[in-house]
């Protein structure tokens, strides 16, 4: 009989399994399980429910008086396949009336799965091949990786952070480099910073992936080495400071790598940083810009690490622009779609679940849709398309770009 | 593992385990119980057997689930010796300068559910309602109990006693009240309502009847002391606010009937304890411990 192994659950999260009232306030609020299709094994409460009844079938008292129960394969992927549904958006912690930290649940839960060959998916198969085979996830040679800077390189001196000391290493991360929809997301970040005055530079081709999308899907172990990989080359860089542009570069570097090794800097988002510069005087947000911007809060950038007012407080420094608030913001902010591996195993519901905001924005008034994630960006900005929506889809820092009087 | 430590390790655990147990289910056969209502004994011994069988599975069954939690990643060695360490180190934190902020924690997320009032006052109010009835009905029987047997108390036990009149008479009603409200909203909520966030299965009914039995039969049982006039039941019952609105149908002669329905009260009271691991009510354990190691221990790098 296969029996479940359990080891790889955390102490906390098996805690949280039994402290789960079964209330439903996460059923609602869900933007895969209860907004996009209504099924319930895909919300908080399903996969609680489930994932303890298999585990107490072969560890429970009943397990242990009267022996363990096989727990069929199909029931078993069936769990596995709607647990990769989940975007790990952690809405539903924001609601959970017990507390429950369900963002490590459920990133524990598919450690487990992977753990007992459960995860990840078939789909997710080929970005990790690309991870461990070219250092990002979208098949490119490494070589590639700091070609975006080219386009800028005769107003722009970006330093190579190995070779050169800065007070600033700037984290570029594997979408904003490689994509090219998104590298006007590094291009913007680097142009604000070098406006600000800041002694920045980047670890150019030797940048590898954060791992994000590794964890995200389960295979915390495999990413061990290139967290320690990327630690090497931050403490080589040695900067006083570490900025990231993207948003899951951010929470893995910040929430994640301190579980492998210590990181040697400080690690901040852009919209702490650009905040902190527009605050000291350092960047001056100028020049006018016009037009109703609604923000999205990133959920990597927002319930994961509750920053909500410094990227409005950017937004109502630029001249011209007026911010409007949609329904759901803050830490209620819908979920892009796009996060936990959901938009490589599922792209339908990513689609599904981006629209859904995307009329959000367009029922607030705005103009523009402005984020601070290459992947909401990215899947935001598809689904405008998509829709033929009026909305402009911005990175906040092109806005800053704009403001700050470069380009 | 070497089996010596093994054994080791669950000696730590099992023994002052089962002390303890042993110690409390001793108390509870030795005590004298002088002032209970029953009169026939025999249902008394019959009660007293049940609840200790039934402590004995609720504290096993707690035990067990504990140690199935052990069983997780990021503690080391066996689930006994891990189980014994963390509760060390629960004790630690309880004897420590930050039990105040643990209590706090405690007080306003687990008891007071600050959080679930945020989102739904309605919802808020009802399980205010079932938690705090149980909780203090919890309370009260420890402080009667004490007072009663320990204490021998004089106004808890005579007829026109303070302590009788507002503790066991008024502040049990109360108590019962506020679960009964609470019970009846939940009830109506999941059964006639059924919002679409509510999923009623068989454990949520159970419990929530099973619940609902309790309390309702303990308001029958008073209102057949007070029509029956069984002693304790014949001053001043208007104290006995709701027991004694349950007594009004019923006739004298229900009081005849009393000694049975105070064992099947008895009974169902100690079963309902015993079931508590084994069903959704061990989230009251649970989930004050989950916000506990929350609050306690957060995780490296959270905001």
């Amino acid at each position: 009989m296969k029996r479940l192994d359990i080891s790889k659950l955390d102490v906390r999260a098996l805690v949280s399994y039994d402290a789960c009232t079964r209330c439903g306030e996460c059923t609602a609020t869900c933007p895969t399980g209860g907004e996009a299709q209504d099924v319930e094994l895909v919300t908080p409460r399903g996969k609680i429910l489930r994932l303890r009844e298999f585990y107490k079938r072969q560890y429970g008292l009943r397990a242990r008086v009267l022996g363990a129960k096989e727990i069929p394969d199909e029931q078993l992927k069936e769990l596995a396949g709607r647990a990769y549904e989940c975007t790990i958006c952690g809405q539903c912690k924001t609601v959970c009336p017990a507390h429950l930290d369900t963002i490590e649940m459920w990133e524990n839960m598919r450690e487990f799965l992977v753990a007992n060959g459960l995860g990840p998916l078939p789909a997710h198969e080929q970005i990790v091949k690309s991870i461990e085979n070219y250092d990002n996830p979208w098949m490119q040679p490494r070589t590639q990786r700091s070609r975006w800077s080219k386009r800028i390189e005769k107003d722009v001196k970006v330093k190579d952070a190995l070779k050169e000391r800065c007070e600033v290493l700037y984290f570029v991360g594997c979408t904003a480099a490689y994509d090219p929809n998104i590298k006007d997301m590094a291009v913007d970040t680097v142009k604000v910073l070098a406006k600000a005055g800041v002694d920045f530079g980047t670890l150019g081709n030797e940048e590898g992936c954060c791992g994000s999308t590794m964890m995200r899907t389960g295979l915390f172990e495999s990413t061990r080495k290139m967290v320690q990989k990327n630690i090497e080359m931050f403490e080589k860089a040695a900067p006083s400071l570490m900025v990231t542009s993207c948003a899951g570069c951010f929470k893995t570097i910040k929430q994640d790598y301190p579980k492998v090794g210590k990181v040697p800097a400080k690690t901040v988002h852009m919209v702490e940083y650009v905040t902190e510069l527009v605050g000291s005087g350092k960047l001056m947000l100028g020049k006018r810009v016009e037009g109703k911007v609604t923000f999205h809060d990133p959920c990597h950038l927002g319930r994961h690490n509750r920053l909500y007012d410094e990227p409005r407080k950017i937004i109502e420094s630029i001249p011209g622009v007026k911010l409007v608030e949609m329904d759901r913001a803050r830490d209620e902010a819908r979920c892009c779609g796009a996060g936990g591996g959901v938009k490589t195993a599922f792209p339908e519901l990513a689609q599904k679940i981006s629209s859904l905001r995307v009329e959000d924005a367009e029922r607030a008034g705005a103009d523009i849709l402005a984020t601070s994630c290459p992947f909401c960006y990215q899947s935001f900005k598809a689904s405008i398309e998509a829709k033929g929506s009026k909305l402009r889809m911005m990175d906040l820092m092109e806005l800053v770009r704009l403001s700050a009087g470069d380009g | 593992m070497t089996g010596g430590g093994y054994l080791k390790d669950r000696a730590w655990l099992y023994l002052p385990f089962f002390g303890a147990l042993a110690l409390l289910c001793a108390v509870i056969l030795l005590l004298p119980y002088e002032t209970v209502y029953v009169r026939d004994r025999a249902y008394l011994s019959a009660f007293l057997f049940s609840i200790v069988l039934c402590l004995a599975v609720f504290f096993i069954g707690t035990l067990y689930n504990m140690l199935l939690w052990m069983h997780g990643k990021g503690l080391i060695g066996t689930p006994e010796r891990r189980l014994v360490r963390t509760l060390l180190r629960a004790l630690r934190l309880v004897i420590s300068r930050r039990f105040g902020r643990i209590f706090g924690t405690f007080a306003k997320d687990a008891l007071y559910l600050s959080k679930l009032k945020d989102r739904s006052v309605s919802r808020w109010f009802m399980h205010l309602m079932i938690l705090g009835g149980f909780v203090l009905m919890f309370a009260l029987d420890l402080l009667v109990t004490f007072s009663l047997d320990f204490l021998k108390y004089g106004p808890m036990i005579s007829e026109d006693g303070w302590a009788k009149l507002w503790l066991r008479d008024f502040g049990f009603d109360l108590v019962g009240l506020m679960m009964l409200v609470g019970l009846l909203i939940a009830a109506v909520r999941r059964f006639v309502l059924r919002p679409k966030i509510v999923r009623t299965e068989l454990p949520d009914s159970v419990s929530i009847l099973f619940l609902l039995a309790v309390v309702l039969g303990g308001f029958v049982l008073e209102g057949m002391g007070i029509a029956g006039s069984i002693p304790g039941h014949t001053e001043n019952v208007e104290y006995s606010f709701v027991g004694y609105l349950f007594s009004l149908p019923m006739s004298e002669g229900a009081g005849d009937l009393y000694d049975q329905a105070w064992l099947v009260h008895g009974v169902m009271s100690a079963l309902l304890i015993a079931y508590i691991p084994f069903s959704k009510l061990f989230h009251m354990i649970a989930t004050p411990i989950a916000i506990e190691l929350e609050s306690a221990f957060p995780k490296e790098g959270a905001p």
